[in-house]
């Protein structure tokens, strides 16, 4: 019973509602356009939604990085910076090495790849010595800094051009943005990878101490130094890992862009991480969050997204406005809850207590 | 041991290398091109000290920008709005109205700056290619009076254009305030400790609200001036540009935790960004791309050597005591 109570008050029970709500909307709305003759078939079905997941997907990945040090109480806005950088990283590699041949080299995309994810590991790296070197220094200006550092790096080895390939070896990693067709459903690839993943870090940041620590030190930072947690390393190595989830959704990215790499593929792309992993529960001052309400946010971003954009033919732009409303309300709503409860709180406390003195003269 | 004599210093490379024309580009007339180009960027960077001053952030300005821009533009555009001054009071009334937004729900809503003016940016961004106000189209030089057009570049006093003037006023008037006027050391001590300027009777979510107020009018100010300078305005305009804004406060020494930072520090910082913007190009080191990685570095040096200086400066303080 306890359970149940503190499941309906939690913040994932609120975002499935919310969820089901606007899947009602739409689904009201498909339907009601049916009745009118605007339409032959519905659209808002589950398949169909499912099957158009895919570019909304393709972000999640660095959720899942920005969800660990949103949980630390730090922010990491160069994630998109970073996923650039391996990505053109991987283009420039992959150019030197089997540049205009005919078929391609499986090897030398073996090698690009590898060279993409350790970059990306890298600049997480860097982020992550500075941030536990300088204490001084809030993440943000840190990794402000180092974003613009990447970004100019990355203009820096690729110039304005945009290196496009051919080959069936290169292309062969647009495959990771296909559809895979299960029992009559049609899900992108990304999505089981993704819930996969999802899984994993579920186990470890609920389930193992390790993961455990890491709200620790969202909640208060000394108090977990002083038990004994080492702090800095477990900050260094979430940074590195948001650093690897970065180069990984670089390479679905690359996949998806027709198999080009340009120096500005992934601009402002830690916006759409940081606005999934708030609307799940995690917050800039760190300590809260979970796993599953960061995957339902994804779904949610991916549903406004396509209800709107499809059934209600809304331009890409009031989508973003959707976003953003739905954004500021998940943060507002809650804290002027809160608001209201404490007042009566107070209240209920100010009835007691002149309660008890009218008892006492 | 001789190689160590042969080592010339660094400064050499200036001489030797006299095809860098660093000289002229510090003398000559790419200075007006640097204050030109940096007018619009040093008008967010006041607004941007009063938020960072009361330790918050605003990431929304770019966004407010391109909106009032938009908005004054269209309005123009449609023959509703013919007049200069008004153009300039306009812009500065919307951003000023979406910054005071910002400011309510950051103080009053308490949700944290940075995600408030995450959602604003998203929200107004989203505004400008709706039907009623830009559509799919941009402002063109086509839609604006030759008089507005005019205004802040072909006009100039003591051989500055008054877009540089412009925000000379602004600068002066921001550092008049934050540095001689109550309220202006209010946004200081709300920034340094909120609970104790809360104790002395500092209004403080008040004086939240005003600063984002402030931050948000300089925004819709520097719309104008887009508008004005470029001539032409659409919905991208100068997205992702914030962090530049950020970078100069950052660079002039304003802490992002509040309470500490000179409007001094902040001219000297937008003064660097917009030089490298402008005279990298010039002096013909690598393409233009190479501004970016530039301003990467510096600013990520000078927060570094800011930090490892005053570590150095308390350990001396330390030595000094012997302790």
């Amino acid at each position: 019973m306890q359970k149940v109570k503190s499941f309906l008050k939690s913040w994932e029970f609120f975002l499935i509602v919310l969820l089901a709500v606007m899947c009602l909307v739409f689904k009201i709305t498909d339907a009601s356009r049916i009745a009118a003759g605007a339409q032959k078939k519905p659209i808002f079905y589950f398949a169909n939604v499912l099957k158009s997941m895919r570019p909304y997907f393709l972000y999640s990945f660095m959720t899942l990085g920005m969800m660990l040090i949103l949980a630390m109480g730090d922010i990491d806005i160069s994630v998109g910076a970073i996923g650039t950088l391996s990505v053109v990283t991987l283009g420039v590699t992959y150019n030197r090495i089997a540049g205009q041949t005919e078929n391609g080299s499986p090897a030398a995309l073996a090698v690009a790849l590898l060279a993409c994810l350790l970059v990306g590991s890298l600049c997480g790296a860097l982020n992550g010595f500075l941030v536990t070197r300088f204490k001084e220094l809030f993440p943000m200006i840190i990794t402000l800094a180092t974003q613009l550092f990447f970004r100019g790096f990355s203009y820096l080895l690729i110039g304005g051009d945009t290196l496009t390939f051919k080959d069936p070896t290169f292309k062969s990693l647009s495959s990771l943005n296909q559809l895979l067709k299960v029992g009559g459903l049609q899900i992108p690839i990304s999505i089981p990878i993704y819930l996969a993943l999802a899984v994993v870090f579920y186990f470890w940041l609920h389930r193992t101490g390790n993961g455990r620590k890491i709200f620790a030190i969202g909640t208060n930072s000394a108090a977990t130094y002083y038990s004994g947690v080492r702090v800095d390393r477990i900050k260094f190595w979430c940074f590195v890992i948001a650093g690897f989830m970065s180069a990984v959704t670089g390479i679905f990215f690359v996949g998806n862009s027709s198999s080009s790499v340009k120096a500005d593929i992934m601009d402002g792309y830690h916006m759409y991480a940081i606005a999934a992993a708030v609307l799940g529960g995690f917050s800039t001052d760190g300590g809260k969050g979970s796993v599953i309400g960061a995957t339902i946010s994804l779904v949610i971003f991916g549903v406004v997204k396509f209800g709107l954009g499809t059934l209600f033919a809304f331009p890409d732009s009031a989508v973003n406005l959707s976003v953003g409303v739905i954004l500021i309300l998940s943060v507002l709503v809650p804290n002027l809850v809160e608001d209201i409860q404490n007042k009566r709180k107070v209240a209920q406390r100010r009835a007691e207590t002149a309660k008890l003195n009218a008892a006492k003269a | 041991m001789q190689t160590k004599k042969e080592r010339k210093p660094i400064y050499s490379i200036l001489i030797e290398h006299r095809e860098i024309p660093l000289l002229a580009v510090l003398a000559g007339k790419s200075w007006l091109n640097v204050l030109k180009n940096g007018s619009i960027n040093m008008v967010m960077c006041c607004g941007m000290l009063c938020v960072l001053l009361i330790g918050s952030i605003d990431i929304s300005i770019t966004a407010i920008l391109a909106f009032a821009g938009a908005v004054a533009g269209k309005l123009m555009g449609t023959g509703v709005l013919q007049s200069t001054v008004l153009m300039f009071l306009l812009g500065i009334a919307i951003g000023a109205v979406i910054g005071a937004v910002n400011g309510v729900l950051m103080s009053y809503g308490r949700v944290i700056s940075l995600i408030v003016t995450l959602s604003t940016s998203y929200i107004v961004r989203a505004l400008i290619p709706m039907s009623w106000l830009l559509g799919m189209n941009k402002i063109n030089p086509t839609q604006l009076t030759q008089g507005f057009k005019d205004s802040l570049i072909n006009h100039s006093f003591l051989g500055l254009p008054f877009l540089v003037w412009l925000a000379v006023l602004v600068v002066v008037v921001t550092g008049v305030f934050l540095k001689y006027t109550r309220t202006g050391r209010n946004l200081y001590a709300v920034g340094s400790n909120a609970e104790a300027a809360q104790m002395r009777g500092v209004p403080i979510n008040r004086i939240r609200v005003l600063a984002h107020t402030i931050c948000g009018a300089t925004a819709g100010l520097a719309g104008i001036m887009w508008l004005a300078f470029y001539a032409a305005i659409e919905k991208g305009s100068a997205l992702g540009d914030e962090m530049f804004t950020i970078a100069a406060c950052v660079l002039g020494g304003v802490a992002v935790t509040g309470g500490y930072g000179k409007i001094t520090g902040v001219v000297i910082g937008a003064v660097m960004i917009a030089f490298i913007d402008s005279a990298i190009p010039q002096m013909g080191i690598g393409n233009s791309m190479i501004t970016e990685f530039i301003k990467g570095i510096l600013l990520l040096v000078a927060i570094l050597l800011n930090v490892i200086l005053q570590r150095i400066a308390e350990k001396q303080d330390l030595a000094r005591r012997n302790i």
